[in-house]
């Protein structure tokens, strides 16, 4: 043994939340004897190694009382450490929790962090909070159209964001159309954004990794948390199993617009049907000191009835994660996920038309992550992921006896995605850390199943089938990402960082804010997996001791083998969907200012983005450039919380972007008696600018300090001055004089009021 | 068949219901001038029509300038039909011509003065055959509505070759369909090779007064086998015609057409068959 290895010995344990017993992520453990700390991963792990001797070493956590223990190092050892929340104390100071200096010393940049707790603060759009709606106000990020839970990153499309739920991929995170997420906030701890420096640890998606995590569940006592909103009610239940041991979750939310229906006037309205539902548990179980075992589940759907027509969607998903510790140092979790999306669609038998269609995609998945703490200058993270892809893209066939509908079926298809990775995060002085690594990937085309052939006009020639799983095709590819940060001062630091990232499914998604309709597809021999790569660097530097964060961060992105679709796609129930493809490149440019203020009476942020987004594409707009689709130029939100006395919170946002670019037309032809508009260059013009205020109340119930019941009210006005934002522009021809033509705009809302009721014990 | 249809005017519904819609001012540029070329060979022996129109600034607000004064002709490849001019931008062929099931036929037109910067445009068109309509049946739907629907429904054999179908409605020899918004078009994509058993290719409105049906009233339904590229034409143009919206609508487009030298419209050749049915 080397002699110096000797002196060194390794403190680690789990940091936790003393009040539920939640594990606290990224609280930091510092040891001010050696200028140097480390930061508690997903699961609450910690571990620093340091030379022989005697050390102080801090805990903390935004929004918890920091706890300082004296070590006398001389042997390894265990030190699981509670925080007492500091809410508890101070009931006016309001909170996120994240600790304080993260946004200057962290190596990660363009990565954006939100808890449930500020998530529920913001107002939202039929008081249904929304975590997906909350990083929409944050910079780099925009919503795809009007109440639309799609968003871009970096002028990216929707399709290009890793949505995963306790490390289960979501292939569609909407409800009702897109105008809610599948997410309730209520199971929700916290949510990360990572908008350009994706960890090596995931990938498969070019623009931005979206990690939500679902709270343990509290293991020291039960407790209930509810609410009574004006579309959905919704109840968590937490509590242990085993006392310290294991804890349970469980949580559903369901809307209740149909509830009302068999009330309505109109006979025909009664035995319709309009709800979605989401159903969240969770069990965390500690089986000893090194091994703990997560089980996450959810199960959501969305059902729409009437007299003509019925339609089904909804996600599935589950987890089992295994943390084990090898040693002190040596950390290791494994996950095994499904997750499948289905949809349904329908009409009721005793027509010649009558039909059913379904459509499903599911994923297996498992993957190991080891981090390594060598010392407290190196953190080295490996791992490995196997996905198993299922397509389905779709069955249509004839219902009840008088149909004339035969079976039409599109084939099934397989892929393999794998993945394996290696990075270190290396702290080279006390001022500078990079981290580096790599991650290589591979994507195989599996049979059983149909591939065709397309001559250069993208029309089928051929078509090879194959019947057993055998791999016929594979991609490779080599995502190099480093990324660093320079400490300028206690309060400023200078990031970058590079990232590759290679995208082997596609959405095929033609419409600006995409329906439950659309369908994944895979990279394939007609297909190469689109390509990303981007540099960015920022600036970041706090104030009057981190309760101001303010950051400018600018990237550049080239994309390669960009997928776009032929005009007049036809998307779905197309056997021959890849000779609808057309390829091409795409960049995209931005600065993004953000001043944030976590703590005092008044919080929020103010986030301005300046962005541009292009795309050349073979056959569309005739080869030219064009702007991309998420192409908006400025972009600003601000976003307020003020507690004007320790029982009523106000809180508002107000965004401001530019329209959506969009084509309109510059002439017009008269054909088969109608008139036909003759169009601009693709995305030539723009919708209105776009903006919106929205408000809210939160009036808390009286606290005393042995009360276990906690109750509040919301009140929240969606789009407060009725500004008629387009949804969209057409152009139409006048009944009265056929050779009139006029634009008209339409708007889904004008000022919507909502009331909730939330309560916990 | 389009079975987005179904599912767009189901959402489409349920977004009307919370939206409103209004009239704004746009400021549209102007592009250059195109010819656009309308017009048709059919089965039938009758004088067939081509119109040629030019491309007008969006807001033009007058029925589109007919092109006069052009040369213009359908040949099959051996016989030539010369086309007359019978009012202006419209042109004619004898009232003795028929297309015939077969045949590919070419529109030859040449402009007295150039638009687009060319005089010489061309299109082809090859000319289907289709199956007789078995029967036609009227089913009326009383809840539909205010004062009901007419369903019209088909009986015919559908062939196992793939084709594509037009179905047009006369109430008492007047088309009822007479504009593009109107047609009903369709693969057989999901019923190929099928008895069609009554499926539905129009509704009538009992509360319009030109769909409305009394006794007496004789309901005639035209089967035309239209080709893969003129139903795309017609779906794409509909669908333009349409408008857009950010859930369904990919980002609006020019439709192609089968007219060379960047012309806008169709020519098109398909034969037609008809079938009766007198409401009692």
């Amino acid at each position: 043994m080397n002699p110096s290895d000797l002196k060194k010995f390794t403190i680690s344990g789990t940091i936790k939340n003393s009040a539920n017993g939640e594990l606290l992520i990224g609280a930091t453990i510092y040891c001010p004897e050696v200028q140097s700390g480390t930061v508690s991963n997903y699961y609450g792990f910690y571990s620093i190694s340091l030379p022989q001797g005697e050390y102080t070493i801090r805990y903390s956590y935004v929004g918890f009382a920091d706890v300082e223990k004296k070590v006398l190092l001389q042997s390894n050892q265990k030190l699981d450490i509670s925080l007492q929340p500091l809410e508890e104390q101070l009931d006016e100071v309001v909170i996120t929790g994240k600790r304080g200096d993260e946004n200057v010393k962290a190596t990660e940049m363009s990565v954006v962090k939100l808890d449930s707790k500020t998530i529920n603060k913001i107002p939202a759009l039929l008081g249904e909070t929304d975590i997906i709606k909350a990083i929409q106000l944050l910079p780099g990020v925009q919503s795809t159209s009007e109440g639309s839970t799609g968003f871009s990153v970096r002028g990216g499309s929707p399709d290009q964001n890793l949505i995963i739920l306790d490390e289960a991929t979501v292939y569609n995170a909407s409800h009702l159309i897109g105008f809610f997420s599948i997410f309730n906030n209520d199971a929700i701890k916290d949510v990360a954004l990572y908008k350009g420096d994706i960890p090596t640890a995931y990938g498969g998606r070019l623009s931005s990794l979206l990690d939500v995590r679902m709270k343990d569940g509290n293991n020291l006592k039960m407790s209930a948390t509810g609410g009574i909103g004006t579309i959905s009610s919704r109840l968590l239940l937490e509590g242990p199993l085993l006392r310290n041991k294991s804890s349970y979750l469980i949580s559903g939310r369901r809307t209740y617009a149909d509830l009302f229906l068999p009330l309505a006037k109109n006979e025909d309205l009664r035995d319709n049907k309009l709800y979605f539902y989401d159903l969240n548990a969770r069990i965390a179980h500690t089986l000893n000191d090194r091994n703990r075992i997560y089980f996450s589940a959810y199960m959501g759907r969305d059902i729409f009835k009437n007299k003509y027509a019925e339609m089904g969607f909804g996600n599935r998903m589950a987890s089992l994660r295994w943390n084990h510790l090898f040693s002190q140092k040596i950390f290791l979790n494994t996950t095994a996920s499904y997750t499948s999306y289905i949809y349904n669609v329908g009409t009721p038998p005793g027509e010649a038309s009558s039909f059913i269609w379904k459509s499903s995609m599911d994923d297996l998945s498992v993957r190991s992550d080891f981090t390594i703490y060598p010392n407290p200058k190196n953190t080295i993270r490996f791992g490995a992921s196997s996905t198993l892809h299922n397509f389905f893209p779709g069955i249509t066939k004839g219902q009840g006896n008088e149909s004339l509908l035969i079976e039409f079926k599109l084939p099934r298809q397989y892929a393999l995605e794998h993945a394996a990775y290696l990075s270190n995060e290396q702290k080279i002085s006390p001022l500078l850390t990079i981290k580096y690594g790599v991650r290589f990937s591979a994507f195989q085309n599996i049979g059983p199943g149909t591939y065709y052939t397309y001559d250069d006009l993208h029309n089928p020639v051929d078509s090879i089938t194959y019947r057993t799983p055998k791999i016929f095709h594979t991609w490779f590819g080599f995502e190099p990402r480093v990324s660093l940060v320079w400490i300028l001062s206690e309060q400023s630091s200078l990031k970058g960082s590079y990232s590759h990232t290679v995208q082997y499914l596609t959405l095929a998604q033609n419409s600006t804010a995409g329906t439950p309709l659309d369908v994944w597809f895979p990279a394939s021999p007609n297909v190469k997996p689109q390509a990303a790569e981007q540099i960015a660097a920022g600036y970041f530097r706090n104030f009057s001791k981190n309760q101001y964060e303010t950051s400018v961060e600018a990237y550049y992105k080239k994309i390669s083998h960009v997928i776009d679709f032929k005009d007049h796609a036809m998307l779905l129930l197309n056997e021959y969907l890849e000779g609808e493809l057309r390829f091409g490149s795409g960049y995209a440019y931005g600065l993004e200012f953000m001043v944030r203020k976590n703590s005092g009476r008044l919080s929020g942020w103010i986030s301005y983005t300046w962005s541009r987004s292009w795309r050349t594409i073979q056959d569309i707009n005739n080869g030219k450039k064009y702007p991309a689709p998420y192409d908006k130029p400025h972009s600003v939100a601000v976003v307020v919380n003020y507690s004007l006395t320790p029982r009523i919170e106000a809180s508002a946002n107000w965004v401001y972007s530019t329209g959506l670019p969009v084509t309109f037309p510059t002439g017009r032809a008269v054909i088969g008696g109608a008139i036909v508009p003759v169009y601009s260059d693709r995305n030539a013009y723009r919708m209105p600018d776009y903006h919106r205020l929205d408000c809210a109340v939160t009036f808390k119930g009286k606290e005393k300090p042995d009360k276990k019941w906690h109750h509040e009210f919301n009140l929240s006005v969606y789009n407060a001055y009725a500004r008629k934002n387009a949804w969209s522009i057409n152009f139409v021809q006048d009944k009265s004089d056929p050779n009139v033509t006029f634009a008209v705009k339409t708007y889904l809302f004008s000022v919507i009021p909502a009331i909730t009721y939330n309560f916990n014990f | 068949m389009k079975f987005g249809k179904i599912i767009y005017i189901t959402v489409v519904t349920l977004i009307v219901a919370t939206s409103c819609t209004e009239k704004v001012d746009i400021q549209l540029d102007e592009s250059y001038t195109r010819l656009v070329v309308d017009g048709s060979i059919t089965s039938d022996t009758l004088a067939h029509t081509i119109r040629l129109t030019t491309t007008t600034s969006y807001y033009y607000n007058q029925p589109a300038p007919g092109v006069s004064g052009a040369l213009v002709s359908i040949t099959d490849g051996t016989t030539v039909f010369p086309l007359t001019e019978t009012s202006p931008g419209i042109y004619q062929t004898a009232d003795t011509v028929a297309g015939s099931a077969g045949h590919t036929y070419t529109l030859n037109i040449t402009l007295k003065q150039a638009i687009g910067g060319n005089t010489d445009y061309k299109a082809t068109s090859y000319l289907n055959h289709v199956s007789s309509l078995d029967s036609v049946a009227l089913k009326f739907q009383p809840q539909w509505g205010d004062k009901g629907f007419y369903e019209v429904k088909v009986y015919v054999q559908e062939p196992p070759t793939v084709d594509y179908y037009r179905f047009m409605i006369y109430k008492n020899d007047g088309l009822l369909t007479d504009t593009i918004t109107e047609w009903f078009v369709t693969d057989d994509k999901f019923f190929n090779g099928s008895y069609t058993n009554g499926a539905a290719v129009g509704y009538l409105n009992q509360s319009n007064p030109s769909e409305q049906l009394d006794q007496g009233d004789v309901v005639t339904v035209e089967v035309d086998n239209i080709g893969k590229d003129y139903c795309n034409f017609i779906w794409n143009t509909q669908s333009e015609i349409r408008g857009a919206n950010p859930l369904f609508s990919g980002p609006p487009a020019n439709v192609t057409g089968n007219i060379s030298n960047g012309a806008i419209g169709y020519f098109a050749a398909y034969s037609c068959t008809r079938s009766k049915r007198s409401v009692r």
